[in-house]
């Protein structure tokens, strides 16, 4: 029930078509640039996948963290507009079920526009390079690591866009974590837990730390939501 | 009504926007991490570049490659949704006032937002700079006037940048595309100034200006050129374009 109003509410929003667009803009980039400078990288002699995602993934990974703060932004924005938010507020539901319809729904369509890119890979791989069974499974463990690591951005981007009023202040925190995410380095594991570096990473040894790290942020994430719903609830 | 007093009013509305707080928090965030890394300036630099110079130039690199046009983006949104979100465009379109002054006193105001960004992440520099040379115990400040020179080409190179996020937020009136758009040109900025047509795409100019400053500092990569000719008449033509059809589009949305 949340989930098919919270659908609605996004229906003139273009959020769907935004997340389509933004997905198959990341896919090109894979394919752009084989197409053009394929001779810089069929020579290597590293499994095609991390010859792919070493080349393009920050870029793709940007386009995705930026597609969700902007979602999580006008999902909220269309609450705040025109005080729908309060007559939400009167109904006989949770506040915080609404965040949770609305985080599921952001992680479902990020989880189409990783597909996206997954394909896009797939068919660089089968076009330029060669696909054996491994590299299919290969490309489903980091389809799974990718979006499980997309969704600490995605609940932190929506607990932001829920606690400010105005779209401009949730975009420009928004924006102000993906740079401070930009200007961490990688090699650093403690600051690359922040919730928006998680998704620029690869699948890599210390993989399982990521996983957990990710999976408590999304604890934390959605613990801090109701908190604040609760001490909101408290000031006003 | 005169053009100063509109841009007054203009100023007004943001001032309680708490732009500026997000504007700082960038700065500050931008200088934190060179002043928490600030030993790699010694051992990790490439072409035989200076470690104050390196400094600097890490700085203003992380500036405008991303922070510096995302925060212009914002401003558009800022700008737009304080008219938007009570009708009060419906009032100032109401009023006998010409909307190409409007709209031309809403792209000053981005442009000034823009001038604030810079000279924030300028007082930055000199604030973190004079941290890390008592850190260090080596001198890392710049000559003020060198900094200044920067930081004024890198504002002049955003001026098309700013006009063309100006002309898609009111081109777009879907927030989500427009600011998508937006955010999303910027991604492409370093692929763009790769190739040797770089100055068609004014979205990279920052970026650009800084990185051949870089080139011309370290010895060995000074690829980067910027030649006044096919750049400065493009760059002119684009912006007037850009204000050209967002003056035309001003209020076209609220007036149906």
């Amino acid at each position: 029930m949340t989930l098919f109003v919270e659908s609605k509410k996004l229906k003139r929003t273009g959020f769907i078509a935004a997340f389509l667009g933004g997905g198959i803009l990341a896919s090109l980039i894979p394919i752009l640039n084989m197409a053009v400078r394929s001779e810089n990288f069929i020579g290597l002699s590293e499994r095609p996948l991390k010859i792919l995602l070493d080349a393009n993934w920050q870029m793709m990974a940007m386009l995705n963290v930026l597609l969700v703060v902007i979602g999580a932004c006008i999902m909220y924005h269309t609450e705040y507009a025109d005080n729908a938010m309060q007559k939400m507020r009167t109904l006989s539901m949770k506040e915080s079920t609404m965040f949770f319809g609305k985080f599921i729904l952001l992680v479902g369509m990020s989880s189409i526009v990783i597909a996206l890119e997954a394909a896009a890979i797939l068919f660089c791989t089968v076009h330029w390079f060669s696909a054996d069974t491994d590299f299919f499974i290969e490309l489903l463990k980091n389809y799974g690591y990718m979006l499980l690591l997309i969704i600490p951005s995605a609940a932190f981007s929506l607990v932001i866009a829920s606690a400010c009023k105005n779209m401009w202040v949730s975009l420009g925190v928004g924006v102000v974590c993906i740079f401070i995410a930009t200007m961490i380095p990688n090699k650093n594991f403690i600051l690359s837990l922040f919730p928006f570096a998680m998704p620029f990473q690869i699948l890599s040894e210390s993989a399982v730390k990521y996983c957990i790290a990710a999976c408590i942020e999304i604890i934390t994430a959605g613990a801090a939501e109701l908190v604040y719903l609760k001490g909101r609830r408290a000031f006003e | 009504m005169s053009f100063s007093s509109l841009l007054s009013v203009e100023f007004k509305k943001i001032k309680r926007s708490k732009i500026l707080l997000i504007l700082l928090a960038a700065a500050v965030f931008l200088w934190l991490p060179s002043i928490l890394n600030a030993d790699i300036n010694f051992t990790e630099t490439v072409g035989g570049i200076s470690p104050e110079n390196n400094f600097f130039i890490q700085g203003f690199l992380g500036m405008a490659c991303f922070m510096f046009p995302a925060s212009m983006v914002v401003g558009t949104v800022l700008i737009n949704q304080t008219e938007r979100s009570n009708k009060g465009i419906l009032k100032m379109l109401s009023l006998p006032v010409s909307t190409v002054k409007l709209c031309l006193a809403k792209y000053v105001v981005l442009l000034s937002l823009a001038a604030v960004e810079v000279i924030m992440s300028t007082v930055m520099y000199f604030i973190s700079s004079a941290i890390v040379s008592g850190m260090q115990s080596y001198n890392m400040m710049l000559s003020p006037l060198y900094v200044f020179k920067e930081a004024g080409l890198v504002y002049l190179a955003a001026i098309p940048m700013i006009a063309f996020f100006w002309a898609l937020s009111i081109l777009i009136q879907t927030p989500i595309f427009s600011i998508g758009t937006g955010l999303a040109s910027i991604v492409p900025s370093l692929l763009i100034m790769n190739t040797k047509i770089w100055y068609v795409y004014p979205m990279c100019y920052p970026f650009y200006i800084i990185t051949s400053e870089y080139g011309r500092l370290a010895e060995d990569m000074s690829t980067w050129n910027v030649d006044l000719f096919p750049l400065l008449p493009i760059a002119v033509i684009f912006t007037l374009l850009c204000l050209t059809v967002s003056c035309a589009a001003f209020g076209r949305a609220e007036r149906k």
